[in-house]
């Protein structure tokens, strides 16, 4: 009896072992072999220049309306294409809109659509699927968290809180080829914004029939520069040139693989081995790296900095805030703590922004927000005084557990210590209850970080009014809320560029947050590889990339 | 033998009912929200977004729709990556983390017990000291470690095995050789000691005098009274790494199951952070029976069917 039950047990365990080592065997046979097709058929035409890239995770999803992360939009910006696609100088060119026509009063916009642009499918792309995502996007059925961005659209944010209707909306498509858009108020950066994936086409025929289309490989229709060939769900994308492309002959790549390895140690040793074409540089070996051959460097646009709480004491104070804001030695944060080339900020907006004459934003407003050890502890001891402080009290300074943050949060302690005298303590909590506290107001100075969604600094800017969710300092300013009203009513771009240059000056002054660094992007191409395009916005452009 | 199982497989509902509810309680109570993002989402998205996934619903509510899903074993869509539900992911995942982690069990017992068995043999020799100086090494170095040594040395600078990904069986190699170190280490170290004391048993000395060859001694009689420690630690051990192990997944890149384990935490993914909770300790719950019934079997001296009775 008892034989038998041990019998019965070890053979099983084998079929076990044996279904598993079977199943595994020809799953890893069938992947090689079908490549190998590829390899053959491809290289039989010519050389085949196939891009390999990491993509960290897969991504949150291929609906343009839901993948709201880099992880979505770096694949998708290739898959997909919008009206307007951003050019190597981050500026939009003519994409699937031809050519278009602004109204007098800047509120309507008329695109025409390419007569040549079509899906992966063959279906031609028309204005009604520009009006069917951009409806989906705003739906609140969708719960897209994009949606917001939409509110630029006539009656989009109504519909989005479920006040308007569907109707309202001021979307049109007034032929198969022209898509009329008419906005809540004139937005002179709006051509930037429909660069954005959250304003991608969706091929409504597909959709229609099939709402999971954009799960799956076999299901996806693309539009863009690439199609989706296959698709390992949290493992391997693979992307063929698309040949529907409007655009395809200006496309060098054959293809690009996209691996999904999330820790950037194994990415840097995959780069070494010639796996893959990029990778990011691991913190440790940055001092090592940096200055090496084929480093790419660009601005990100975004902004690392502190908010103070004003509800809270001794915050309710502006000079106590300016101390603390001029007792940062922002060039040894940028240097020394952060490293990888970031560069300091002295300003809210980041660098990269130009107005209508072309200068840049920065350049224009210039440093704002200076080191100065002296001026800090005067102004710490006048705004003391002004509260009949004899002492400070009691600071805690709050971060959201990261490497980098905690190096940067104990360089501030060191900081406000010597050039102010003043002893903080610092906490640090997990990212997500760290939000939650940060916008219940719960921190008195915390550590922030912003990235912009469209190249215009309005989007960083309007955080700052009355009662905004992206507030979370209890700061309220009335003639900053008119400046920002005024930005997002003004036709005139030249007067609407001073209201910004205005509305920074009036952040620095007030001081509700204190700008730290700006954001970067690092990473290191194999030999060969040109034309590797990385937004300010946060999104990759491969379609003029190349490799010898 | 009968009545033993179904009065266990009882206590093994209760059980998961206590684990579930527990779940629901301390998932609620961490503060965050699955929707907090990089990029600020503003209250209305917010609110769309919650009654989107009943997240608006009143506690009771939302607890029996868990129940709900586990008695129908549907879990639903993920939060964080909507277009594939939580069972597609288990699906998707547990294949690969138990294809790793068998084999990692596989070479962990065999290679182990082979040093345990050695070194008992060669009881205070060299052969001992070298066995169970790697052994405490094997249990000393952590595994992360382990792997990116692996990977630097066997990789990148000697080009034998790939860096990483889950894509041959070549690829297969260094994880499981990472992964294996550390059980082999408590296996062998386990046998050891059992092995010594099973050797200065009576019944040992008996076979020895029946004038048996001193491997059918070693095998048929010291062995299988050796390794019922081993089993008693197969339970905890398969169950934690045939569901996959965050750390040594995320280096290699393996798309098993670990991950969702931290990650739905992080991202406060709750039908994930659900799924993960309900299928692990489920797996745990069976392993562990299991081994109760093997135990049974192997060694006379527990004899289910009276504590059954009693």
């Amino acid at each position: 009896m008892k034989k038998k039950w041990l019998l019965f047990i070890a053979v099983s365990f084998i079929i076990f072992v044996l279904a598993a080592c079977t199943a595994n065997e020809n799953a890893g046979e069938e992947q090689p072999e079908s490549n190998a097709e590829g390899d053959t058929t491809e290289e039989a035409g010519g050389e085949e220049k196939i891009l390999k890239l990491n993509n960290q995770q897969e991504p949150t999803s291929f609906d343009p309306a839901i993948g709201f992360d880099s992880v979505s939009w770096n694949p998708l910006n290739n898959l997909l294409e919008g009206l307007t696609r951003l050019d190597s100088s981050h500026q939009p060119q003519p994409a699937m809109a031809e050519e278009w026509e602004v109204s007098e009063d800047g509120k309507t916009y008329t695109f025409h659509l390419r007569e040549n642009a079509n899906w992966s499918n063959g279906d031609p792309v028309v204005a009604e699927d520009f009006v069917y995502a951009w409806k989906r996007l705003l739906d609140p059925e969708t719960g897209s968290s994009a949606a917001f961005l939409g509110y630029f659209i006539k009656g989009g944010e109504a519909f989005n809180n479920g006040e308007g209707s569907v109707e309202d909306l001021g979307l049109t498509a007034v032929d198969e080829k022209t898509f009329k858009v008419e906005l809540e108020s004139p937005t002179g950066y709006f051509l930037h914004v429909v660069t954005n994936p959250a304003f991608f086409p969706v091929n409504h025929k597909v959709a229609e029939e099939n709402p999971e289309w954009h799960a799956e490989a076999s299901s996806f229709v693309a539009n863009g520069p690439f199609k989706l060939e296959s698709w390992e769900h949290d493992s391997e994308m693979v992307f063929a040139k698309n040949e529907e492309y409007w655009d395809a002959e200006n496309v060098p790549l054959d293809g690009v693989e996209w691996a999904m390895v999330n820790e950037i140690n194994t990415e840097y040793q995959m780069f070494e081995r010639g796996d893959l074409d990029a990778t990011e540089i691991p913190a440790e070996m940055s001092d090592q790296l940096i200055d090496g051959e084929n480093v790419q460097i660009v601005d990100q646009g975004g902004l690392d900095f502190y908010r103070f709480n004003v509800t809270e004491e001794p915050f309710q104070n502006k000079k106590i805030r300016q101390a603390f804001a001029l007792a940062v030695n922002r060039q040894n944060i940028a240097e020394f703590v952060v490293k990888n080339k970031v560069e300091p900020a002295y300003g809210f907006v980041s660098p990269g922004f130009e107005n209508p004459s072309g200068e840049d934003f920065r350049d224009v407003n210039d440093e704002l927000v200076e080191f100065n050890p002296e001026k800090a502890k005067q102004l710490l001891e006048e705004g003391m005084k002004e509260e009949g402080y004899d002492e400070l009290p009691a600071i805690t300074l709050s971060y959201n557990t990261d490497d980098v943050n905690k190096a940067v949060a104990e360089a501030l302690q060191g900081m406000f210590s010597e050039n102010l005298g003043v002893e903080v303590t610092l906490e640090n909590t997990e990212w997500n209850v760290f939000q939650e506290d940060q916008k219940a107001l719960e921190h008195q100075l915390s550590r922030s970080s912003f990235l912009y969604d469209y190249a215009d600094p309005v989007n960083f800017l309007e955080s700052f009014i009355t009662g905004s969710y992206m507030n979370r300092t209890g700061w309220s300013n009335e003639s900053y809320d008119e400046l920002i009203t005024k930005i997002k009513a003004e036709a005139d771009e030249e007067k609407r560029w001073e209201y910004m240059y205005e509305a920074e000056k009036l952040l620095a002054e007030e001081m509700p947050a204190f700008p730290v660094r700006y954001y970067n992007q690092v990473e290191i191409l194999q030999e060969g590889i040109t034309n590797l395009v990385r937004h300010p916005v946060g999104y990759l452009e491969l379609k003029h990339t190349d490799k010898q | 033998m009968l009545r033993y199982i179904l009065k266990r497989l009882m206590i093994m509902l209760v059980t998961l009912w206590i684990i579930v509810t527990l779940t629901f309680i301390l998932m609620v109570s961490i503060p965050g929200s699955p929707f907090n993002s990089e990029r600020g989402t503003n209250e209305a998205v917010q609110a769309n977004l919650e009654a989107h996934y009943n997240l608006d619903e009143p506690y009771i509510i939302q607890y029996l729709l868990y129940l709900k899903s586990i008695v129908t074993f549907d879990f639903g869509p993920s939060i964080k990556q909507p277009s594939q539900t939580v069972n597609d992911m288990l699906g998707r995942g547990f294949p690969i983390s138990f294809e790793l982690g068998i084999m990692t069990i596989i070479v962990a017992v065999i290679s182990g017990v082979t040093l345990g068995v050695f070194a008992a043999l060669k009881h205070n020799n060299v052969i001992d000291y070298l066995a169970m100086g790697f052994a405490v090494l094997g249990i000393s170095i952590p595994n992360f470690v382990l792997a990116t040594l692996l990977i630097q040395q066997l990789a990148v600078n000697l080009e034998i095995f790939p860096v990483a990904r889950w894509l041959s069986p070549a690829h297969m190699i260094l994880p499981i050789t990472a992964l294996a170190t550390g059980p082999m280490a408590i296996i062998a170290r386990l046998t050891r000691s059992t092995m010594l004391e099973v050797l200065t048993q009576d019944y040992i000395k008996m076979a020895r005098a029946k004038g048996l060859s001193p491997w059918k001694i070693i095998i048929k009689h010291a062995l299988k009274n050796a390794l019922l420690p081993v089993v008693t630690i197969m339970g905890t051990l398969l169950a934690s790494i045939l569901t996959g192990t965050f750390v040594i997944e995320k280096i290699f890149a393996v798309p098993g199951m670990g991950k969702y384990f931290v990650e739905s935490i992080n991202q406060r993914d709750y039908p994930v952070i659900m799924g993960t909770t309900v299928f692990y300790s489920s797996f745990l719950i069976i392993m562990l029976f299991l081994v109760d019934i093997a135990y049974g079997i192997l060694d006379p001296r527990i004899k289910i069917h009276k504590k059954g009775g009693e």
